[in-house]
């Protein structure tokens, strides 16, 4: 696989939102330089009509369960760690310009 | 040890707990938060629990209502619990005590207890050793005396790896034997709650009480919990115990290998048959970078709410965006951020099929592998680790190397697979304790203990304790 550029590094940073400094940035590369090559390990596997193993077992374990009111949690609970809260609701900068 | 013990004074003992740990702990580092204990010493009291009076230590990605649970990132610092996890209830009311959060390597994802919020976790055997990870705080904490039992979790050999490194039991069982509702994830697909004690029937206990179907996590398993404990039979007569080759191919210490075939002749003499049993060398190196690729995808999006908006810490910013923004950055340690731009990277549309999809494909034909392996033996094993546990200064690894790439990580298999899977100790190296892996089909625990139970009567590594020094 190609190697990844600085400038790429910063574009992945971004799509998860976070930010690096110039030397993280370039660390990170320096890391994709390892990774690319064990990636490359796995360029040399065939998997021609192979399926993607999601989970570990296709046993069914989940169901839709009736819709019955079960293991609630306060809103007091739920608001406690809200860094900023306001009469129930958790308040962050405005969205709409005016 | 807890199993089969007779109480005398619970009251004391979690005390006797509590003052071991925080006088171990400018050496050790290995505690997070101490927790309130007065009314779960007179709930113990009066408990016919399966732990009635235990105390234990929860690592510090389990929910614990009221209780500050930080998952080990500075975005979570200040983060309560809002509710108990499924475990957390299951072990107060198997009657133990919770003395304590544990640290380990932030949200679960590293392997030597050095990327802790609260600094590095020392190894109680040698202080400037690493105690592995990433369940380091609940590893050095059972090796070194201070509790018998700590809850762990395992996305890579985040249990198994550790309890090799201290001279402990460090158990991962099947996917799906125990609810994981309530603990901070890593990655969906891999994580198992997993734990530490310090002898097999203490290992057999604790699965009792915690196994089980759990509605709220819709991925647990409906089979019956078994009594581990009662059932337990070291015997090895007539077992058939496989050993994986490639992993004893790849590992280079002379030391590690004589302890390995010392015990393996033991084994032998003790009735059990042995079978070298060998997968696809080079379908084998590619644990690490399948695990990386969809662990570093699954956490990714996990971890994609911890923004600062409903929980954790916030950072200010002029727009939503740039608060989600600079609340993630400073919330989250260089690795982590390091760990998402990779998983970032697999994600995108572009690398999709090539890499999750391509490292999903090579997962199921892994695990292929390693059932084929297990299919005419009981029980696969091979070292825990190559070496003993490595200095804290140590970061030389070369990770392209079949010994990086093999013995170091092949454990993960039974994280792709979701086979039961534990680490027992089999001896020391220079006073260093050093594990055995143990790995049984799909929900055959009751295999996995008995071939650990007749190892440990055949090493006598039970009940060990690191002497604590500096």
């Amino acid at each position: 696989m190609e190697r990844i550029s600085k400038k790429k590094v910063f574009k992945l940073a971004e799509q998860v939102m976070l930010k690096l400094s110039e030397e993280e940035a370039d660390n990170i590369v320096a890391e994709f330089d390892t990774l690319l090559k064990q990636l490359d390990l796995l360029d040399q596997i065939d998997t021609t009509h192979v399926k993607e193993m999601i989970f570990p077992f296709e046993e069914p374990t989940s169901f839709f369960r009736e819709d019955i009111v079960d293991h609630v949690c306060s809103v007091e609970d739920v608001l406690y760690n809200a860094p900023v809260e306001e009469q129930g609701y958790f308040v962050i900068p405005k969205v709409v310009k005016d | 040890m807890f199993a089969n013990r007779k109480i005398v004074n619970i009251e004391n003992e979690v005390l006797t707990a509590i003052s071991v740990a925080r006088k171990q702990q400018p050496l050790l580092n290995a505690m997070v938060s101490f927790t309130e204990v007065d009314e779960a010493i007179e709930h113990a009291k009066s408990s016919s629990g399966k732990m009635a009076g235990v105390p234990i230590v929860l690592k510090d990605n389990v929910l614990t209502k009221g209780v500050r649970t930080t998952g080990s990132v500075s975005i979570l610092d200040n983060y309560i619990g809002a509710y108990d996890a499924t475990i957390t209830t299951k072990l107060k009311d198997a009657g133990a005590v919770i003395i304590g959060k544990s640290a380990l390597d932030g949200l679960g994802m590293g392997g030597t207890g050095t990327n802790c919020h609260t600094g590095f976790v020392h190894n109680p055997y040698d202080v400037n050793r690493m105690a592995g990870g990433s369940s380091a705080g609940s590893a050095a904490l059972v090796a070194s005396g201070a509790v018998s039992f700590a809850i762990g979790s395992d996305t890579g050999d985040s249990v198994r790896k550790p309890a090799s490194f201290v001279g402990i039991v460090g158990v991962k069982p099947t996917y799906g034997r125990i609810s994981r509702y309530g603990i901070i994830p890593y990655a969906s697909s891999l994580d198992h709650v997993g734990y530490f004690t310090r002898s097999v029937e203490d290992a057999a206990l604790a699965l009792e009480v915690l196994a089980g179907r759990d509605d709220r996590d819709m991925t647990s398993s409906f089979r019956i919990v078994e009594d581990y404990l009662a059932n337990l039979n070291g015997n090895l007569s007539g077992k058939t115990i496989g050993v994986l080759g490639n992993v004893i191919d790849s590992i280079k210490n002379e030391s590690t290998l004589k302890l390995f075939n010392d015990l393996v002749d033991k084994c032998k003499t003790a009735g059990a048959t042995i079978k070298i049993v060998s997968m696809d060398p080079k379908r084998l190196q590619t644990c690490l970078p399948v695990y990386y690729i969809i662990a570093n995808s699954e956490a990714t999006a996990n971890h994609s709410n911890l923004d600062g908006i409903r929980f954790g810490m916030q950072e200010s910013g002029d727009t939503l965006e740039e608060l989600m923004t600079n609340s993630r950055t400073k919330g989250f340690s260089f690795l982590l951020r390091k760990r998402f731009i990779i998983g970032s990277y697999s994600l995108a549309d572009e690398n999709q099929e090539l890499l999750l999809r391509k490292a999903q494909k090579v997962r199921r034909l892994l695990v292929e592998d390693f059932k084929a392996a297990l299919a005419d033996v009981d029980v696969l094993i091979a070292p825990a680790s190559g070496d003993v546990a490595p200095l804290l200064t140590d970061t030389s690894a070369d990770q392209l190397s079949a010994r990086y790439l093999i013995a170091e990580n092949y454990m993960v298999l039974g994280n792709f697979s979701g086979y039961p899977s534990m680490t027992i100790p089999m001896g020391k190296i220079n006073g260093l304790p050093m594990g055995i892996n143990i790995t049984a089909k799909p929900f055959e625990e009751q295999v996995m203990f008995d071939v650990a139970f007749g190892m440990e009567n055949l090493t006598g590594c039970k009940n060990m304790t690191a002497e604590v020094t500096v």
